[in-house]
């Protein structure tokens, strides 16, 4: 339960950034060496934190920005792990994200490089970002792996990120980055709805073509009535309502929101599975259709090609969000030469290319070819978005969904 | 200071603070300041909390507090939990006298059957009871049977206590195995009917021990996140998580300091209940109920809660085994090690919540004091806060305090489960300690035998089952949990649990039959051992 993306910001109260200077602040030892004053994020009150002050055997030079590449940089053409730097040595991720996300290209890398060791640590995303909160400069991490950049930026506004190598940052989009490069997106996907191919007479729909393609019909569409469900508690549902607050306004959005409990009656989940699974089971109760991740459909028609859950997208609004999931750096690593190249291998052609396949997820590398069963981006048409930075702060997002009833 | 004289007359003068300390038991006092410590050491982790808490604006936290947002999942949380623990009594009470005081055929096997559930976690429970018996479940599916919908809060305390029903009836068993059951043959030859010799016999008797599991259940309801989220039941654990969720930790401690404080007005109120409790006499045995032909619904009764609770749970995770045309994941294939993890914390963990328990349990046992009640009841509040805090709290003061065990080693997650699971060992350890005849240890004294020496070999000895049977339910419980398990595993160190947790949020179940089965086997294989110590003769 923590799928996510898709928030941003700058954020947040005083209050929340004071608290994390004062748990650093207990922790530091040595000096603040090495800042990368992140800059212009939080109110600015309370000194610079984002030092690798712990006292650790890194000298303040050693930074991932620093690190040159082992073999070849990387860049928005597709790059082959053959042109790369060997991995060597040990690497700690927290992921957010599923094994099955991630395992396929880390057991293609660990395969590859004998000297590699890859430590893992799964949990809720939600949770590992608030876990690195806590530990400040303790962490363990080299890495965070997010379902979402709303993580990443919340992570960032903390200070507890670090830059990206140049290479690194030019790969990438600007708008599936952290503009400074203090994250990066290393795979897409657009927001879904999902549905029960079987139930479309306890729609009001004559055919699944009369889905609305606008996200904004959503909320009135009485055919939906009673058969509509959401989670509202995921990361990329809490960009999806930035999106459209950025899209469309915030009054709309409230409305949106309102239209969706009060008409529409909608089914609120607490996780992205038992939504899908649900929807896919198909009982008198249970929701037709449902604004998700697609992701989950992929996963029970791999397990039951025979089962009835479909998807498709609304089009160039925030319904069809394109949001990331990505790494960032945490402030402090033992290796910076080795988590540089690490990265530098997610955003190569096999690493993104294994992720393509393993997740059903675009290549944010712009060289790098779609080839799979989700419609061509360009057809879908998702917005342009500026994930690090949306109008709306994640914490005002979630403010919302609290004001207007929709929490779970 | 001078010293006063100390015969009987000059007593009743206000004594020096020297000569009080002087008449003070060095036992006692060495006693009870293991208890404070212990009692100091789990509730450390609260400490993180109002840290947190108070660096809310306090408008806000005044907002947060008395929104109508608050009043309804306090009033939801409230309900589920009373209405979880009068179920679990409802369950619990009859089957732990179904399998103690009647002549049940096989009671050690239904005795592990109705205990199994502990085990499960429940939202797992709950995902394979709509999965089997809901609308479009694999029922419905195949002979188009369904039960009614089973959701939110009512749907959430229906699960819950098929899951929670265990801490009744075995603090309930443990009770009446330990009374004298020659009590109710003296009541009924005085012509008590059946009901009347409960009621007014055998009730008092193991009131304290029901009143134990009830507790526990209670605080296992109100810390429960998966289910009632499963459920979609607003509750005070998903508005931890919702906060969680937005990163607003200061906001999730300030309502978990809330979730807190009701917990402390239960705490109180059973320490009313569960009072007074020398629980001591005899174990005569006494008659047991026949069942005759009943004997067959009764069977037919537990056999049904254990297929729904139990066998459900692990035949929609094989059929997805044997169905599924999924592709492999490798880090979910099963491997020993899950197994080996997850035995190796739990016993971990049992065996240092006995260690802990044995002190508060006895002090507050032997000693009738405000402190040494205060003392054992401040060991429950862990288990009240949802794992999730708890972990968090421990990330943060581990890494201040003892960075080199974070995340190396098992100390600080074994210190974790004790932390949430402490009063389990706690209660059923003070029992056994309320339930000794004192005139067993004046002899021991007559005969010479000095206070470790009497400890050693009469104590002990008598309060042993109460102490295993308090190791054996951490051991349980530690198995299952999961939030502090992720948060402070050493790396790679994957439970089965975890396991199951992954196939479950992957939606990839076939990984999730072969850790539910062995969770099962191994905690029943536990489970019998324990009761063989006990040393109940079986047909």
């Amino acid at each position: 339960m923590g799928q996510n993306t898709g928030e941003v910001g700058d954020r947040r109260n005083g209050v929340r950034r004071r608290q994390f200077v004062a748990a650093t602040g207990v922790a530091t030892v040595g000096v603040l060496a090495g800042c990368l004053g992140n800059g212009g994020n939080g109110s600015g009150d309370g000194e610079e934190v984002g030092g690798n002050g712990n006292g650790d055997a890194n000298g303040g030079g050693d930074r991932v920005v620093d690190a040159e590449p082992g073999g070849e940089p990387v860049d928005s053409t597709a790059v082959s792990w053959d042109d790369l730097g060997d991995l060597e040595g040990q690497i700690t991720i927290y992921s957010g994200r599923t094994r099955d996300q991630i395992d396929p290209v880390f057991e293609a890398l660990e395969a590859e490089y004998d000297g590699l060791d890859i430590e893992l640590f799964y949990d809720d995303n939600d949770v590992q970002v608030n876990q690195i909160l806590q530990e400040g400069e303790a962490t363990v991490a080299d890495l965070m792996y997010s379902q979402d950049p709303g993580a990443l930026n919340e992570l960032e506004a903390n200070d507890a990120l670090q830059e990206l190598p140049a290479d690194v940052v030019d790969a990438v989009p600007a708008s599936y980055r952290h503009p400074d490069g203090l994250w990066t997106g290393v795979t897409g996907r657009t927001r879904s709805i999902i549905y029960n191919s079987d139930r479309l007479d306890e729609t009001g729909l004559e055919d699944w073509e009369e889905l609305p393609t606008d996200i904004m019909a959503f909320d009135t569409d009485d055919r939906l009535q009673g058969v509509i469900s959401t989670r509202p508690n995921s990361g990329t549902f809490r960009g999806f309502i930035q999106a459209m607050v950025e899209l469309e306004g915030e009054p709309e959005t409230r409305e949106w929101v309102r239209g969706m409990i009060d008409h529409q009656d909608v089914q609120l989940f607490s996780g992205g599975s038992s939504q899908a699974e649900a929807i896919n089971r198909g009982g008198d109760d249970d929701p037709v259709v449902g604004l998700g991740n697609s992701y989950y459909a992929a996963r029970i028609l791999n397990e039951d090609p025979d089962a009835p859950i479909r998807t498709t997208h609304t089009e160039n609004d925030a319904g069809c969000l394109f949001s990331v999931a990505g790494v960032g750096v945490m402030n402090q690593v033992d290796d910076p030469e080795l988590v540089a190249e690490f990265v530098r291998h997610l955003l190569a052609a096999e690493g993104q290319e294994f992720m393509m396949d393993a997740n059903g997820e675009y290549p944010v590398v712009e060289g790098i070819d779609y080839v799979g069963p989700l419609p061509d981006l360009t057809e879908i048409n998702p917005p342009e978005f500026d994930l690090s930075s949306f109008d709306m702060e994640l914490q005002d997002a979630q403010d919302l969904l609290t004001e207007e009833g929709m929490t779970v | 200071m001078s010293s006063t004289p100390t015969d009987v007359e000059t007593s009743r003068r206000p004594e020096s603070i020297a000569e009080r300390l002087r008449s003070v038991d060095p036992w006692m006092a060495a006693l009870a300041l293991s208890s404070a410590l212990i009692a100091l050491l789990v509730v450390s982790p609260m400490f993180w909390l109002v840290r947190e808490a108070a660096t809310v604006d306090p408008s806000r936290a005044y907002d947060l507090v008395v929104t109508s947002q608050t009043a309804w999942i306090t009033v939801n949380s409230v309900v589920l939990m009373v209405a979880v623990t009068l179920l679990s009594i409802l369950l619990g009470v009859p089957l732990a006298i179904l399998t103690t005081r009647t002549d049940l055929p096989y009671p050690r096997a239904w005795t592990v059957v109705a205990a199994l559930p502990l085990v499960i976690p429940s939202y797992i429970g709950a995902i394979a009871f709509v999965g089997m018996f809901g609308q479009g479940g694999e029922l419905d599916t195949l002979f188009g049977v369904t039960v009614p919908r089973v959701d939110g809060l009512s749907g959430a305390v229906f699960i819950i206590t098929l899951y929670t029903y265990p801490y009744v009836f075995l603090t309930t068993r443990a009770a009446l195995l330990s009374m004298d059951g020659s009590l109710v043959d003296a009541a009924r030859t005085l012509n008590a009917g059946p009901f009347e010799a409960f009621r007014r016999v055998t009730f008092p008797q193991i009131r304290p021990g029901i009143a134990a599991g009830a507790l526990l259940a209670a605080l296992y309801a109100v810390s429960d996140f998966g289910t009632p989220a499963f459920m979609g039941a607003r509750v005070f654990t998903s508005t931890i998580y919702w906060e969680f969720g937005g990163f607003a930790v200061e906001y999730a401690a300030l309502l978990a300091i809330q979730l807190i404080a009701i917990v402390a007005v239960v705490l109180v109120i059973e320490a009313g209940i569960g009072r007074d409790e020398d629980a001591s006499g005899g174990t005569g045995d006494g008659s047991t109920i026949r069942l005759g032909a009943w004997k067959w619904p009764a069977m037919g009764f537990v056999s049904t809660i254990g297929a729904v609770t139990l066998v459900v749970p692990v035949a929609i995770f094989t059929n997805w085994l044997v169905r599924s045309e999924g592709d492999r994941i490798a880090s979910l294939e099963f491997q020993p090690e899950f197994a080996l993890n997850s035995v190796y914390l739990a016993v971990l963990a049992a065996l240092v919540a006995a260690a802990f328990a044995l002190p508060v349990a006895y002090y507050s046992g032997r000693v009738n004091s405000t402190i040494s009640r205060l003392l054992e009841r401040a060991t429950y509040l862990g288990f009240a806060v949802p794992g999730i805090v708890i972990g968090l709290a421990l990330v943060f003061l581990g890494t201040r305090t003892v960075p080199s065990l974070y995340r190396d080693g098992v100390a600080l997650l074994v210190f974790a489960y004790v932390v949430r699971f402490l009063p389990q060992a706690v209660g059923t350890t003070r029992a056994s300690v309320l339930g000794i005849d004192d005139t067993l240890l004046e002899a021991a004294r007559t005969l010479d035998s000095g206070r470790i020496e009497t400890f050693r070999r009469v104590t002990l000895p008598l309060i042993m089952p109460g102490v295993v049977a308090g190791a054996v339910l951490v051991f349980l419980t530690t198995m299952k949990e999961l939030p502090m398990t992720l948060m402070l595993q050493p790396v790679g160190m994957d439970t089965l649990v975890i396991i199951i947790w992954e196939a479950q949020r992957g939606l990839y179940y076939r990984y999730a039959a072969i850790p539910a089965l062995l969770l099962l086997v191994i905690s029943g294989l536990t489970m019998i051992v324990s009761l063989r110590q006990e040393g109940y003769e079986i047909g």
